[in-house]
């Protein structure tokens, strides 16, 4: 026993990093799903725009107030798309149309994206101070990494603090409940719900610059990250903050941990853990109380 | 979630509406003109006048745009040196984009065949696309020239109108073997592929000749492919193998982020990493910077190597483009002067006259070195060892020496 | 109720023209007046549809009747979509898997036993049909999202399988598949036009049961399930056998446009059934009019236009051309292209409804 632990703990805390990694792109979807009830297939695109905000400003070396400066524009640009698909997505209700609206933009926006940055794989640095290595139980190990879990770890436990603790989260869980209510007593409820689709967007904008270091940026990273953005909130629970935290620490840990002792089986764990854990809990591990989705 | 139930939808709607509709993209396949019951006169008219008609089928979207870019930019290059001739006819250039997968690339590689009547293609990354095309090339009597490509399976048994002026998988990885179970003088090295064709083709080739000079394998892995992002479990295991070396297969976004890691984890400091060149090669190479130091690749160019020849096209290509040229361009480069050749000595250039004509291509003066084609169609043409080295404050894959096969 | 459409879903309200449907549709239903015309009329048109669709190797070249012949399969795997999302409400993205399926089975068939095309559909369909009853007695215990996702991780699945599975050519697809005869000892069918025939054949008997089983009891049901299983629980009716039964259908038709995919293109790769295929196969559907059939069957057709015609004119555009169509489709054709017409018709006729 202690000698797997020996072998595999380095591996678990390295499942954890990627899971940081996956909340952060992956609880915007959730959000946004959760509160407007727009499956948003445009949201993988976003954070590819993210990963390439990375590329434009830090090119090849980046000093921590750089990559705070590129932080807040990701940030920036994924605010004002996803109010652009806020207002996009305002008169489409269905399902499948939202799917076919908001793939549509990610395609166009795909496209958009290699003709600015072209094809080639770019990378991003880490920022300076944060680009070395820690050793851990005697192996090496990318300070980068650690520090991404603590930075998740802030992002979710504000993200918690505001939908619980304030007037607007307070607004924003009323909405969901029961919007015809939250209307009646005065409250523009399309305000609150843009607002939410545009903190969802920059989230996924945030979360795909954070993650480029490790991911970097290039075509078709949009389709992967969308890909495990999905898992990670059904697997969780869609349009829950703690479903999407649950998830990602599942999902982090198959990629990591469940690589490690099934290698021969790595391409069957995501999506076979997946079908596993609908088929057994269709509505997440950890679903929404919330809402009547 | 559904539109309309199916009953009403259907009843009140099969109408003009959809007849037009039909009517309307059917006319526009009309346009195309023609009639599909007879045998097609495939392969190009053979007539001596006017230009000849040659299709490019090189992946402008998805993943590969990159590689097709350089590719595109070689065949250009070669263009641009011989006035616009090959063989001392004007040339038409056909694109078409390969995309991603078969899925794209067959039917638009079809295309040119069928619709454009081209009389040779030059191109095709992807192998899966490549086999998905042979028997339309064969059945046409079209010669199609592979540009990338790398399966064993496309050119084996040969066929007259299949050539390739890449490579094979196996021949890369099958080159570096015995070369570095003698650097590594009985130490054991540990196998990394991407878990497709060409990853198990490529580690398969390198097996072969590493343990028949006398090397260790230490273990081995098959990642994945397209969908790894994260190596640091696997790396663990390198680690507890007790590997002193790894050799791994890796193209694209993953030699990116696995060379990194590699260098992140702490690896890259006493486990030597080789591969095949791919692994460092163009773009790939840019964005790894300084991780992919003292990485050492097998492959059959680099823009680096010391040759009259070559310094040459690197400068043309560098004062064309404005960047070095990559394996990819010379690959393509090499494919323009293949068909120069052969049409220079075919009797017709339709499809069946320029297969004819490249059987008796004969040496290739290339920037990778002189080659010609094997009696599989495959070019016999050197390897080399490379290592990526800082040459005056850029990154690059020197040339350590030509690999003995 | 994690993913009824707003539709279905009271709470969620504020779709006008939703609501306008749901009230309206009873005496739609009933409004007979109209009946010859709108008998003779989709008669008429069928025929002229079917003849230039038959008519079409006589003056297309071999480069267009294949496309035409591509549409064609994959309209049929759309059907097949459509089937499971459009009528019975279950929106999918597992239908490639089944595609797959039939693919591999009749190339395989065609390379090892016989090129006689009837056996290879028949095996096709059957290994088609076999896999989704087993896939589906699990798969449609669930609904709306979760099902979508359960069916999206079994097209996943499936691809990886056939992505590491050497007899049917791993990563680099299947290829040397023998061009398919009608009679034993018969020609093969290597022209373009005469393959085109027999993919048509295989559409139109295709079409023509998912037509049936939408006429029959079965396809009552399924409109049932869609349009609120609930009730059917509470009257007793249980909707498993409905779901299975449909899903074993769609996948059985899914199947057959495998089958003649291949029996085109004699070649198949697992980048055929990958995630995209999927996305716009049930895009398809949407883009056509969910729930119509033949709807569905039009937006497969533009799609495949779109994606491998139109963008042959500008390279390297087909991904952007097709996010264009989506999007304008979706301001443009709220109720899809078989819900175009109807659409004015209502907008006109709302004072005599």
């Amino acid at each position: 026993m202690l000698s797997w632990l020996d072998a595999n703990a380095l591996t678990m805390i390295n499942g954890v990093a990627l899971a940081a990694v996956l909340f952060l792109i992956a609880v915007g979807l959730s959000l946004i799903f959760g509160t407007m009830n727009v499956l948003n297939l445009a949201h993988g695109a976003v954070s590819l725009t993210g990963a390439y905000i990375g590329v434009a400003l830090l090119d090849g070396s980046a000093t921590m107030p750089n990559f705070i400066v590129a932080v807040l524009a990701a940030a920036a640009v994924g605010l004002v798309i996803g109010g652009v698909l806020a207002v996009m997505t305002s008169s489409v209700k269905d399902h499948l149309r939202q799917a076919l609206l908001t793939l549509g933009v990610a395609l166009i926006a795909g496209d958009v994206l290699r003709e600015i940055f072209g094809a080639d794989v770019e990378s991003v640095p880490a920022p300076a101070g944060l680009d070395g290595a820690v050793s851990i139980l005697g192996r090496q190990y990318p300070l980068y990494r650690l520090s991404i879990i603590a930075v998740s770890a802030v992002i979710a436990i504000l993200l918690y603090l505001v939908l619980e603790r304030t007037r607007v989260g307070a607004m924003v869980r009323a909405t969901v409940a029961d919007r015809a209510m939250v209307e009646a007593i005065g409250i523009r409820t399309n305000l609150v719900l843009g607002g939410v689709f545009g903190v969802g967007a920059a989230l996924a904008s945030i979360g795909g610059l954070l993650a480029a270091p490790i991911l970097g940026a290039q075509p078709g990273l949009d389709d992967t990250v969308l890909l495990l953005g999905l898992v990670v909130v059904v697997v969780g629970g869609l349009g829950s903050l703690k479903g999407a935290l649950v998830g990602a620490l599942l999902v982090g840990q198959l990629q990591t941990l469940g690589v490690a002792m099934l290698s021969e089986y790595a391409s069957f764990l995501l999506f076979g853990a997946m079908a596993l854990v609908l088929l057994t809990r269709p509505r997440g591990l950890l679903p929404a109380k919330t809402g009547a989705h | 979630m559904s539109a309309l139930p199916a009953g009403r939808g259907a009843r009140r709607t099969r109408g003009l509406a959809p007849t037009a509709l039909a009517a309307a993209s059917l006319l526009m396949l009309a346009a195309c003109g023609g009639g599909s019951l007879s045998e097609g006169g495939g392969g190009g008219e053979g007539d001596d006048s006017g230009p000849v008609k040659i299709g490019l089928a090189l992946p402008l979207s998805g993943v590969y745009s990159s590689l097709g870019e350089d590719m595109e930019q070689g065949f250009q290059l070669y263009l641009d040196e011989n006035e616009d001739q090959l063989g001392g006819r004007d040339i038409e250039i056909i694109s078409a984009d390969e995309g991603e997968t078969p899925q794209t690339g067959v039917p638009a590689t079809t295309k040119l065949v069928t619709q454009d009547q081209v009389s040779a293609v030059v191109g095709i990354v992807n192998s899966a696309t490549a086999l998905g095309l042979k028997d339309t090339f064969v059945q046409s009597e079209v010669p199609l020239i592979i540009a990338n490509a790398g399966a064993d399976d496309l050119t084996t048994p040969p066929s007259p109108y299949i050539w390739r002026t890449s490579f094979t998988n196996g021949q890369v990885g099958e080159a570096l073997g015995a070369a570095v179970a003698e650097e590594l003088g009985g130490d054991p090295i540990y196998l990394m592929a991407a878990d497709y064709a060409a990853g198990h083709e490529s580690v398969d080739g390198f097996r072969e000749s590493f343990t028949a000079a006398g090397g260790k394998i230490a273990g081995e892995a098959f990642t994945p492919f397209g969908t790894t992002s994260d190596w640091q479990p696997y790396l663990n295991k390198v680690r507890s193998s007790g590997a002193k070396a790894v050799y791994v297969f890796y193209a694209g976004a993953e030699a990116v982020n696995f060379v990194k890691q590699y260098d992140a984890f702490g690896l890259g400091d006493n486990i030597q990493l080789y591969g095949a060149g791919f692994l460092t090669e163009g773009g790939a190479l840019d964005a790894q910077g300084k991780s992919a130091l003292g990485v050492r690749t097998s492959l059959h160019y680099s823009n680096l190597l010391d040759s009259e020849r070559n310094a040459q096209f690197v400068e043309a290509y560098e004062a064309a483009y404005n960047e070095p040229p990559t394996v990819y361009a010379v690959q393509a480069y090499d494919a323009a002067a293949v068909l120069d050749q052969a049409i220079e000595s075919a009797e017709s250039t339709d499809g069946a006259g320029l297969a004819e004509a490249l059987e008796g291509v004969g040496e290739i003066d290339s920037p990778r070195g002189t080659w010609s084609f094997d009696e599989n169609h495959n070019p016999d043409q050197p390897y080399y060892q490379r290592e990526v080295q800082e040459v005056d404050g850029v990154l690059g894959n020197a040339v350590l020496g030509e690999l003995e096969q | 109720m994690e993913a009824r459409t707003v539709r279905d879903d009271p709470d969620a309200g504020a779709d006008v023209d939703g609501e306008d449907t749901k009230t309206r549709d009873p005496d739609r239903d009933r409004g007979w007046s109209s009946r010859s015309r709108h008998v003779v009329l989709p008669r008429v048109a069928l025929g002229v549809v079917l003849l230039v669709l038959a008519s079409l190797p006589l003056f297309l070249a071999p480069y267009p009747i294949g496309l035409a012949g591509r549409m064609l399969a994959f309209a049929l795997l759309v059907i097949s979509v459509d089937l499971l999302t459009g009528v019975t409400g279950m929106p999918t993205l597992g239908q490639v898997a089944y595609f797959g399926t039939g693919a591999y089975t009749a190339g395989l068939v065609g390379i090892h036993i016989t090129d006689n095309g009837f056996v290879q559909v028949a095996a096709g369909v059957g290994a088609a049909a076999v896999l989704a009853l087993f896939t589906g007695a699990i798969a449609v215990r669930t609904s709306g999202i979760v099902f979508l996702m359960v069916t999206l991780a079994i097209g996943e699945l499936v691809h990886q399988v056939a992505d590491s599975l050497s007899v049917v050519g791993a990563s680099n697809g299947l290829a040397g598949i023998p061009a398919v005869t009608l009679v034993p000892g018969g020609e093969p069918l290597l022209l373009a036009g005469y393959v085109y025939w027999w993919v048509l054949g295989v559409f139109l008997v295709g079409l023509l049961v998912a037509y049936l089983v939408l006429k029959s009891p079965l396809g009552r049901s399924m409109r049932g399930v869609r349009d609120g299983e609930q009730r059917l629980h509470a009257i007793g009716q249980h909707t498993y056998p409905v779901k299975l039964a449909a899903y074993v259908v769609a996948g059985g038709i899914a199947g057959a446009a495998g089958t003649a995919w291949v029996a085109q293109t004699r070649f198949f790769s697992p980048g055929d059934l990958g995630f995209d295929v999927a996305a716009f196969a049930l895009l398809s559907v949407v883009l056509g009019g969910a729930g119509t059939l033949w709807g569905p069957a039009i937006g497969a057709a533009v799609v495949v236009l779109v994606r491998d015609w139109l963008s042959a004119y500008v390279d390297g555009k087909g991904a952007l051309m097709l996010g264009v169509l989506f999007v304008v489709a979706v301001y443009t054709l709220p109720r899809g292209i078989a819900g175009a017409r109807w659409r004015r018709r209502s907008a006109t006729g709302r004072d005599t409804a």
